[in-house]
C-alpha cells in the first residue's frame, strides 16, 4: 500500500501565529496592490476591441507597434498569443473604428484576422456588475448552507478562509497585472467552491471526531482531524493541480487566465482548508466553550 | 448473487444504454465526410441528425455573435411628430444629460427634464390628446420602443434567411436587446452590414443652391464665432505664405480644440485665400454640380457639421449629408484627388422605401449610361407610385437625392415625371453590395436604429485549433490523473478511473440529448470535473484504508468506507453544484457553457464516483469467493 502521510502527528493548530503571520503578510500585500495598481480588467469589463491576429511572416511586437504609431493610430495594447501571433486590443473610444484602424496599419502586410471581441463600454460595466452580483449570491448561498449543516462559527473558519484565498488571487492578479476576462471570473468563482470543498472535508471530519473523542482539548481534535485527513487532501489538491497545470500548457491563449486563476486558486486553497479554517476553530470556538482549558496551559 | 446487486446492475446498465444511445448520432455525425454530409442532406435527413448531437459552441467552430440594441435617443427623435424650436432645445437638454450619465435610462431622463422645465411632452410625441400628462406620453414611448425592437427581431430574422446561414440564432433578451449568432460564416463584416443598416431609403429633393450658399456663409460665420484666435492663427500663415494655394493644417489647429485625440487627427487642406474669412468653405471645393470634399477633410467637415453651435444655427428642415461613395477627379496639377460630395436636403423625404415593393441588384444594362455598374432597380407598390409620379412631376428640373441610411447613393436631376413607379439606385462599390441592398431592401427598413453594443467573432481555423486543444486537454488530463492514482491506489484506482471516464461520457451524453452547447469554457468545466471527480473515491478509498488498518475484514471496511464517506461527498459537492448553479443563472455566453458541465459533472460524479464504484466493489466484495486482499 503506497502511502504518503502514514499516522502524521503535526501540530498545526499550535503553528498558527506563524500560519496566520503569513497570510496576513500576504493579504497586505495584495490590499496595497489592489489600492495603488488596481486590477488589470479586460475588454469584457472596460469595453474596447480585442482582435487575434496571425501574420503570414515573422514579425515583433515592437515592429507591429510601430505600423500603428507611424500612422498616427494611437497605441493599442499589443501581446504575443502564439508564433507569429498578436493580440491587440484598442481602446473602447475607437471601438466603432476598430476594424479600420487595424486594416490601415497592417496594410501590406499579409495576416488573418482570427478572432475579434468587441465590447461596448456600457455593457462592459453591465458584465460588471452582474459578475458581482454572480459572486455576491454564490457566497451568501453557500454560507447559508454552511451555517445550516454546521454550526455557526464553523461558517466563520469558512468564511475566513474565503476571503483569504479570494483576497491572494486577486491580490497576485493586481501584482502582476494578469488581465480579469470573463473566464477568470469563472476561475475565482471556481477557487471559491474548490476551497470550500477542501474545507468542509476537514470540517466533516471534526464534526465527527468531536463526538468520537468527546472530552479531549479542542486543539488536540483539530489537530487529529487535520492529520487524519492530510493524505485525501493532498492527493485530491494534486489531481486538480495536474489538470489546471495540463489546461495552462495546452488549452491555448482562451484558457489561460482561466488555468492560471485555478492554479493559484488550488494552491493558495488547500493551504487554507488546513492552515487558516481549521485553526479559527480554536480561536472562535474558545469562547464559546468556556469550559475547555486554555491553549496555553495544555502544553 | 444478492437482490441488491441485481437492481444495482440493472439500474447502471439501463443508465449505460440511455448514455449510448443520446451520444450514438454525435459519433456517427462526427464521422461523416463532407460528402456523405450533402447525401444525407439531399435525403433530407441531416437536420434530424443534427438535432440529436452535441452543439458547438461558436468559439470550437468559428462564426459571429452580436448583441444589439435599439438606440433609444434616434427612435424617440424619428417618432416625434412636431418639431419647434422649443422641441430642439429640449432635446438637446436631454441628449447632454444622457451623454454625462449614459448608465441612466434615457426616457426617465426625458421625463425628469419636462417635468422640470414643466414642458408638455403630448406636444412633440404621439398622444390621444394635448391634455395627456407627460408620464403616459413616456411610457407610451417605452411601448413604442419594445414594439420597435419586436419588429427589428422580426426584419433582421428575414434579411439572415435571404442571406442564408445555417441555423441562424436571434434571441430577443430583454426589451431593448436581440442576440444574433450565426455559425461558420466567411465575411463576417457583410453579414453585420446587413443586420444592422437600418436600410432606410428616401427619396429626398434638395434645396436651392442659393439657399444652399446662404447655409454655407452661415456656418462659415459661426466657425469663425466658436473660435476667432485660431483662425486668426491660420489669417496670419496666409500673409507669409504664397496666396491661394491648398495648405495642409491639422483639424485641432482648425476648430481650436484643447484634448488631443491621436487617432482621430488628420491633416485637412484648406484654400488659403478663403480660410480667414470663410473657414468652412475652405474646406470644400467647387466639383460643378456637387459641392466637394476633399477625402482629408471629411473628418474636419464632419466635425462642424457636428458642432452644438453650429447645430443650432441650421434650420430645422435641413439635413446635410456625404455622399456614400467618393469619386477621383483629376486636380489642376495633374494628380488624382478623392472628393466626398456634400449635399444640402430637405428633412422630410417626398417618399420612403416603405413603398418599395420589389428590389433587384444587377449590372447596368448595355445600352444604357450605367452600362456594366452595379445598380439595385426599385418598383414601388399602387400608393408609392402615386406619390412618385405626383413627386417627381411637381419637381421636374429639380435634383432628388436617393438617400440610404443617411448617405446619399446618387441625387439625379429629374429630367420628366415618372408614372410607373420604376426607379433604378446607383452609386453601389460592387455587385455585392448591390446585392446587399437588395436582400434589406427586400426585408424592410428596421424600424429603429440597432447599435453592435457587443461583438465576438470567431475565425473557423481558430475554432479547429480551440477544439484540437481541448481534446489534448481531456486526453493529457486524464492520462496524468490516471497514472497518479492507479500507482497510487492499484486495483481500487483502476475502479476510480473507470467511473472517471464514465462520468465524462454521462456528461456529453446529457450534453447531447439536452442540445446544450459545448464551448471552449464547458471543455475546461470537464477538465476540471476531472480533476475533482477523483475526489469522492478518494476520500472512500482514505476510509476504507483506516477501516482496514484497523483491522477490520475486507466486506466491513468497504461497506463503512462508503458509508462513512458519503455526507462529506455530499457536503463538499453541494456547495460546489451551489456555485456552478450560480454561474448558470447569472454569468454571460461564455460561462454560462462552463457552468453547465461544471453542473453535470457534479451530478454524474454522485452517480458514477459514487454508486457505480460502490457496485463494482460489491461485486468483489460479495461475491462467492471472498477477496483475501484489499488491492487499495
Amino acid at each position: 500500500m503506497l502511502q504518503f502521510f502514514k499516522n502524521t502527528h503535526y501540530d498545526v493548530v499550535n503553528k498558527r501565529r506563524i500560519t496566520f503571520g503569513i497570510s496576513l503578510a500576504l493579504i497586505v500585500l495584495s490590499l496595497v496592490s489592489l489600492f495603488v495598481r488596481g486590477l488589470n480588467y479586460g475588454i469584457d469589463f472596460s469595453g474596447g476591441a480585442k482582435m487575434q491576429v496571425e501574420f503570414s511572416q515573422s514579425i515583433t511586437a515592437e515592429e507591429l507597434r510601430a505600423k500603428f504609431t507611424e500612422k498616427n493610430l494611437g497605441n493599442p495594447e499589443i501581446k504575443s498569443s502564439g508564433l507569429n501571433e498578436y493580440m491587440i486590443t484598442i481602446n473602447p473610444e475607437n471601438l466603432d473604428d476598430a476594424n479600420g484602424i487595424l486594416e490601415q496599419a497592417l496594410g501590406g502586410t499579409d495576416y488573418t484576422l482570427l478572432q475579434i471581441d468587441k465590447i461596448g463600454p456600457k455593457i462592459g460595466q453591465e458584465l460588471r456588475s452582474n459578475s458581482l452580483k454572480a459572486v455576491g449570491i454564490a457566497l451568501l448561498l453557500v454560507l447559508i448552507y454552511i451555517t445550516v449543516r454546521f454550526e455557526f462559527h464553523f461558517a466563520v473558519g469558512a468564511v475566513a478562509a474565503l476571503a483569504h484565498d479570494v483576497l491572494i488571487t486577486l491580490g497576485l492578479f493586481s501584482i502582476f497585472q494578469w488581465e480579469i476576462s470573463m473566464p477568470v471570473l469563472a476561475a475565482f468563482l471556481t477557487i471559491v467552491g474548490y476551497s470550500l470543498n477542501d474545507t468542509i472535508v476537514i470540517f466533516d471530519r471534526i464534526r465527527e471526531d468531536l463526538k468520537v473523542h468527546k472530552g479531549k482539548p479542542l486543539a488536540d481534535i483539530i489537530n487529529f482531524s487535520i492529520n487524519e485527513s492530510l493524505s485525501r487532501t493532498v492527493i485530491t489538491s494534486l489531481t486538480t493541480f495536474f489538470v489546471v497545470i495540463i489546461l495552462a500548457l495546452f488549452g491555448g491563449q482562451v484558457l489561460f487566465g482561466f488555468s492560471i486563476a485555478m492554479v493559484i486558486g488550488v494552491i493558495i486553497g488547500t493551504y487554507s482548508s488546513m492552515f487558516i479554517a481549521a485553526p479559527i476553530l480554536v480561536v472562535w470556538g474558545h469562547k464559546f466553550k468556556e469550559k475547555e482549558k486554555p491553549l496555553e496551559k495544555k502544553k | 448473487m444478492s437482490k441488491k446487486l441485481i437492481w444495482r446492475y440493472l439500474v447502471i446498465v439501463a443508465l449505460l444504454g440511455w448514455a449510448v444511445y443520446t451520444i450514438m448520432p454525435t459519433l456517427r455525425y462526427e464521422r461523416l465526410s463532407t460528402e456523405e454530409k450533402s447525401v444525407l442532406k439531399e435525403e433530407g435527413k441531416l437536420l434530424d441528425l443534427e438535432s440529436k448531437i452535441i452543439k458547438r459552441g461558436l468559439d470550437l467552430q468559428g462564426g459571429m455573435h452580436l448583441v444589439l440594441e435599439i438606440n433609444v435617443p434616434d427612435f424617440i427623435k424619428k417618432v416625434a411628430d412636431h418639431q419647434s424650436a422649443a422641441y430642439y432645445d429640449y432635446m438637446e437638454k436631454v441628449d447632454a444629460l444622457y451623454r454625462e450619465n449614459p448608465e441612466k435610462d434615457y426616457l426617465n431622463i426625458m421625463l425628469e427634464t419636462a417635468e422640470n422645465d414643466s414642458l408638455r411632452l403630448s406636444r412633440y410625441f404621439p398622444a390621444p390628446d394635448r391634455r395627456t400628462d407627460n408620464k403616459a406620453v413616456v411610457d407610451n414611448l417605452q411601448k413604442e420602443c419594445e414594439q420597435a425592437v419586436v419588429r427589428a427581431e422580426e426584419i433582421i430574422r428575414n434579411r439572415i434567411d435571404q442571406f442564408g446561414v445555417a441555423e441562424p440564432v436571434i434571441q430577443l433578451i430583454g426589451n431593448k436587446r436581440i442576440i444574433v449568432e450565426l455559425a461558420g460564416i466567411d465575411d463576417p463584416d457583410r453579414a453585420k452590414d446587413i443586420i444592422h443598416n437600418t436600410a432606410l431609403l428616401e427619396f429626398v429633393l434638395l434645396k436651392d443652391p442659393e439657399y444652399t450658399q446662404d447655409i454655407i456663409n452661415r456656418i462659415d460665420a459661426a466657425v469663425k464665432r466658436i473660435n476667432p484666435e485660431e483662425i486668426t492663427a491660420v489669417d496670419s500663415a496666409v500673409i507669409s505664405g504664397k496666396k491661394s494655394e491648398d495648405k495642409e493644417i491639422s483639424v485641432s489647429e482648425l476648430l481650436g480644440l484643447q484634448e488631443s485625440d491621436s487617432t482621430a487627427e488628420s491633416l485637412v487642406l484648406v484654400d488659403e485665400d478663403l480660410a480667414s474669412e470663410h473657414p468652412f468653405s475652405a474646406l470644400l471645393r467647387n466639383l460643378g454640380w456637387d459641392i466637394g470634399v476633399p477625402k482629408e477633410n471629411y473628418y474636419a467637415v464632419n466635425r462642424i457639421l457636428n458642432d452644438p453651435e453650429v447645430v443650432r444655427i441650421l434650420p430645422n428642415d435641413l439635413r446635410i449629408l456625404f455622399s456614400a461613395k467618393t469619386q477621383k477627379i483629376e486636380t489642376v496639377q495633374g494628380g488624382n484627388a478623392e472628393f466626398y460630395s456634400l449635399y444640402f436636403i430637405n428633412r422630410e423625404p417626398g417618399l420612403t422605401g416603405d413603398a418599395v415593393k420589389e428590389a433587384k441588384a444587377e449590372l447596368g444594362s448595355v445600352s444604357s449610361e450605367r452600362m456594366g455598374q452595379p445598380v439595385v432597380n426599385v418598383r414601388m407598390d399602387g400608393e408609392g407610385t402615386k406619390t412618385w409620379a405626383r413627386l417627381t412631376g411637381a419637381n421636374v428640373d429639380k435634383r432628388l437625392a436617393i438617400v440610404l441610411d443617411n448617405k446619399v447613393q446618387m441625387a439625379p436631376r429629374i429630367e420628366s415625371k415618372i408614372p410607373n413607379g420604376r426607379t433604378v439606385i446607383e452609386g453601389f462599390a460592387g455587385l455585392a453590395e448591390a446585392q446587399d441592398i437588395e436582400i434589406v431592401l427586400k426585408a424592410g427598413a428596421l424600424p429603429a436604429p440597432i447599435d453592435i453594443i457587443e461583438e465576438r467573432t470567431v475565425g473557423a481555423s481558430l475554432g479547429a485549433d480551440s477544439v484540437r486543444r481541448g481534446v489534448n486537454s481531456v486526453l493529457f488530463g486524464l492520462a496524468l490523473v490516471a497514472l497518479f492514482i492507479i500507482v497510487y491506489y492499484r486495483g481500487a484506482g483502476t475502479i476510480a478511473i473507470a467511473t472517471l471516464v464514465l462520468n465524462i461520457f454521462f456528461v456529453l451524453s446529457i450534453l447531447a440529448s439536452l442540445r446544450a452547447t459545448l464551448t471552449l469554457p464547458g471543455i475546461a468545466g470537464l477538465v476540471l470535473t476531472m480533476g475533482m471527480a477523483v475526489d469522492a473515491n478518494v476520500l472512500i478509498f482514505e476510509r476504507i484504508r483506516e477501516e482496514y488498518l484497523r483491522g477490520k475484514t475486507i466486506r466491513s471496511s468497504v461497506e463503512n468506507g462508503y458509508s462513512r464517506a458519503l455526507i462529506t461527498i455530499l457536503d463538499a459537492n453541494l456547495t460546489t453544484l451551489i456555485t456552478a448553479l450560480v454561474l448558470w443563472q447569472y454569468g454571460s455566453g461564455p460561462i454560462r457553457g462552463f457552468a453547465v458541465v461544471l453542473f453535470w459533472g457534479i451530478i454524474f460524479n454522485f452517480v458514477s464516483g459514487y454508486f457505480i464504484s460502490r457496485t463494482i466493489f460489491m461485486s468483489f466484495t460479495h461475491g462467492k469467493k471472498p477477496l483475501n486482499k484489499l488491492s487499495i
